[in-house]
């Protein structure tokens, strides 16, 4: 099992620059060592048995992992050439341009146009600009055309897969350029699963999604590149449909064929 | 349903509701008084004419209920806000043992160390301070009448102690409720801590906060030793801010031995319980209906 | 917003990580702020409660002798045997009378009335909980001081003290009993038990500690108050002759002598304030510990 990394690509185009990463809590090593990139425009899923540590990768890339206490990260996660743990580096801009959505839908009790909004008005205060943002992620979400009549409508009378889609609007208000989503379907019947997955490859024509599954099925039918992690380690990592047919390392090829879970 | 005595089992659980309906009979029986609604909430108390006018102690407790719950509510959300983000791990553990304490104290020890020991502040040093910097407000200016402490602001400093820990661990419950999963969204979404607090996490729990408020409100109302030995024991109308004054609840306490043997003293104590027990029970009942904490109701009926 | 990135390509402004712009700042700022204001809040508010305690044990304390505390002498200012005695005795019989009507209440209400009746039943205990302390006494006074004819007399404080009381041991006995897990209460009726030996021989074991905490708390509640008791009781000073007799006790000794400076009777009254603040947190730290007990049993409960 050794760390690979993502040679042919380059680094200099990538997004998202991951080296060393390492998480550990108290005696017990979560990641170890993991070193990858995420190059533009790309989709990329990560996937692995239950306790892998995919979820807590995920949350090192937008600095949400350090919420919990008592996990130390080591390593470097660089953003456009920045490394976001740097000391000088504020978390709320990380989190500004690397959006998450969660497995479950996690929409506020507000309506589901002060949902869409709520990272704008953060920052900014003009009307025109908010309304126009929100029109244009709700859009881009898949979910304009089902809520255009009534944006003041309370989010929470929406159903499962509108909620989850309003979430991925809401984080793409902020324009972020990396979109992290951890199982975002996992929660969701087929129906909604597939509009989301719908959404997910039109997203990635301008954005860099980092997509976390259980559903080897989904990896295959969204994502252009496959990492594979066991144990906190990365295995191995390439284009979907070359890991996925032809797996190098023996655990992915068991971990595919459903050896384990 | 055969068996002799098959509703035995049964009786035990009217209690309560046998104990509320001899408070409600005893209260009702004292004869309320044939002016009821007229001049039952006039400013005129004077045993000695026959003037039962319970206008001024209604006067009085809300002049302290009021303000104290407004300061408990206050010190209460930043004590909640606090132990649910900000405080780390071995501060924030100590907010349970604090609140216990602070609930656990009989209110008759509340009194007397207030009497002795922080009355003397009220009357050297503090009502002297607010005189001098907020006496531009009516009421805090001219002279300070010397209570010896006595009055309004001690007392409502006394009950703001005592409704903190039920607007404190009624908001910290609320706060504590609202799912991780809606916290790490808004902090994902670039907020600070304090942006998702007042954004996300204070309207999901604003019936929470809302039942704090009226629970403490009925705490504050309904506290009577602890009044009842700072306040002054006034049968007037307060003159400004500073003066000694009266509650209902400290009223009917220090006066119902005195009432005794008087029929018309007796019903305007009566009046004054009937009072008290329908805007207590009022209050309580819409808090309660708020929120469907255990805890919060244990907590509530200290 | 540029897509593809090209090497040596200068930053978007809106992607550098470490610019600070006058918003931000401030927004971060506030936030940082209040992360000092709030544990300093906490730290200020701790001081009042640490006065009281403070204050009363240094006005309680150096004048406080054994001899005092066991002095039963009826002249004497400073004996405080006698009300130490008294608050025991009234305590005593307050709690058993609490615990029978609140227990069996409770109980029932949890077994044998329906969803209705004990949502009401459960209401009106929760009304009685929360009515303040004067009504219960003015309650006490004119049913058993006037009305049954007792006078100031020992028998109607402690009842009515122990209707103070019974709303809190109520509600947790009949928590404790709804709380126990349905499989199990489902199990012993199926079988066969009636409903009275379910509670005894099943139910019982399970909730006592639960139940326990429940009266532990509503002694501590108790020995703290003072309405219920004045009112029915005033305060004696003597040895009470009868049930009948009015008594004192601790907080109505803190109650009459607070405002004489000076004289004994004030230091006095801070020893009563210190003993009751004693009892109320032992009583408080008993309460921990039976609920953790009770938490490990659960656990294993649950299995």
């Amino acid at each position: 099992m050794t760390a690979a990394s993502d040679a042919p690509m380059g680094s200099d185009a990538a997004v998202l620059n991951v080296r060393k990463l390492s998480v550990a809590a108290k005696e017990r090593k979560i990641l170890d060592q993991v070193s990858l990139s995420f190059p533009a425009r790309s989709l990329t899923a990560v996937i692995g048995p239950s306790g892998c540590g995919k979820t807590t990768f995920v949350r090192t890339l937008n600095r949400m992992a350090e919420l919990t206490p008592g996990l130390r990260v080591s390593g470097s996660v660089e953003y456009l050439g920045q490394d976001i743990y740097a000391s000088d580096v504020n978390p709320v801009l990380v989190r500004r341009r690397i959006g998450m959505v969660f497995q479950r839908p996690t929409v506020f009790p507000k309506s589901i146009f002060e949902n869409a909004a709520f990272g704008l008005r953060l920052v900014h205060e003009d009307e025109g600009v908010i309304d126009q943002a929100v029109t244009e992620s709700l859009q881009r979400s898949g979910l304009w055309d089902e809520v255009k009549d009534d944006l003041d409508r309370p989010a929470l009378s929406l159903s499962g897969g509108q909620q989850q889609r309003l979430c991925i609007a809401r984080a793409l208000a902020t324009r972020p350029r990396v979109i992290l989503m951890d199982e975002p379907t996992s929660a969701l019947d087929p129906a909604a699963t597939q509009r989301v997955e719908a959404t997910m490859q039109r997203l990635k024509e301008d954005h860099v999604i980092v997509l976390v599954t259980h559903n080897v099925g989904q990896a295959a039918r969204v994502s252009d590149r496959t990492a594979f992690l066991h144990s906190g380690h990365l295995v191995e990592i390439g284009a979907t449909a070359e890991i996925l047919e032809r797996p190098k390392d023996p655990l992915t090829e068991q971990f595919i064929t459903g050896r384990f879970g | 349903m055969h068996r002799l005595g098959w509703f035995l089992p049964f009786v035990p659980a009217l209690v309560p509701a046998a104990i509320i309906a001899g408070i409600l009979v005893s209260l009702l029986s004292a004869g309320l008084q044939a002016n009821l609604g007229g001049s039952l909430f006039s400013f005129r108390w004077n045993p000695a004419q026959n003037e039962w006018g319970i206008g001024v102690f209604l006067v009085g407790s809300f002049l302290t209920a009021i303000p104290a719950l407004a300061f408990s509510m206050l010190i209460g959300l930043g004590l909640a806000i606090a132990s649910t983000v900000y405080l780390p791990r071995f501060m924030s553990r100590w907010l349970d043992p604090f609140v216990d304490l602070l609930a656990g104290i009989p209110s008759v020890v509340y009194g007397i160390w207030a009497y002795v020991s922080i009355a003397p502040l009220f009357a050297n040093t503090f009502n002297p301070w607010l005189n001098t910097n907020l006496g531009f407000v009516p009421g805090f200016g001219g002279r300070v009448p010397s209570t010896g402490g006595q009055g309004l602001p001690i007392s409502i400093f006394i009950l703001t102690l005592m409704a903190l820990p039920i607007t404190t661990l009624l908001i910290r419950d609320s706060l504590r409720s609202v799912p991780k999963d809606l916290w790490e969204s808004g902090l994902a979404l670039g907020a600070t801590r304090w942006e998702v607090m007042h954004r996300v996490a204070l309207p999901y729990s604003s019936r929470g906060v809302l039942s704090a408020a009226l629970l403490g409100f009925g705490r504050a109302f309904g506290e009577t030793v602890a009044v009842a030995m700072v306040i002054g024991g006034a049968s007037t109308l307060p003159t400004s801010f500073y003066s000694t004054s009266n509650t209902i609840p400290a009223t009917m306490f220090s006066l119902l031995d005195s009432a005794r043997n008087n029929s018309h003293f007796l019903s305007a104590i009566a009046d004054m319980g009937v009072v008290l027990l329908a805007i207590t029970l009022v209050v309580n009942i819409l808090g309660r209906r708020l929120v469907s904490s255990v805890y919060a109701y244990e907590m509530a009926g200290l | 917003m540029a897509n593809v990135l090209l090497p040596g390509a200068a930053l978007d402004p809106d992607d550098i990580l470490t610019r600070s712009t006058g918003r931000l700042f401030w927004r971060t700022g506030f936030d940082r702020c209040i992360g000092w204001i709030l544990p300093l809040l906490f730290v200020v508010a701790i001081f009042p409660i640490l006065d009281l305690v403070y204050y009363i044990s240094s006005q309680a304390l150096p004048t406080l002798t054994f001899g005092e505390l066991t002095s039963t002498s009826p002249t004497a200012i400073d004996a405080l045997g006698v009300p130490i005695i008294t608050t025991f005795e009234i305590m005593l019989v307050a709690t058993l009378l609490a615990v029978l009507l609140g227990v069996f209440g409770g109980v029932a209400t949890a077994e044998f009335l329906s969803p209705r009746a004990a949502e009401w039943i459960r209401a009106s205990a929760n009304m009685l909980a929360g009515a303040p302390s004067v009504i219960v006494g003015y309650f006490g006074f004119i049913t058993f001081c006037t009305y049954f004819g007792w006078g100031y007399s020992y028998i109607a404080g402690v009842v009515t003290l122990s209707f103070f009381m019974t709303p809190y041991v109520f509600r947790t006995a009949d928590l404790a009993f709804t709380s126990i897990p349905r499989p199990i209460r489902e199990a012993a009726l199926g079988s066969g038990a009636q409903p009275i030996q379910y509670i005894l021989k099943v139910g019982t074991p399970i909730a006592f500690p639960q139940i326990l905490t429940g009266v532990f708390l509503a002694m501590a509640i108790g020995v703290g108050e003072t309405a219920p008791l004045v009112l029915t009781t005033t305060h004696g000073v003597l040895i009470p002759p009868t049930i009948y007799s009015p008594v004192s006790f601790l907080t109505g000794l803190i109650w009459s002598d607070f405002s004489s400076p000076g004289s004994g009777l004030q230091a006095v009254a801070f020893q009563a304030a210190f003993l009751l603040m004693v009892v109320v947190v032992a009583l408080n730290i008993v309460v921990r510990i039976v609920s953790a007990r009770y938490r490990k049993r659960l656990e294993g409960l649950y299995q």
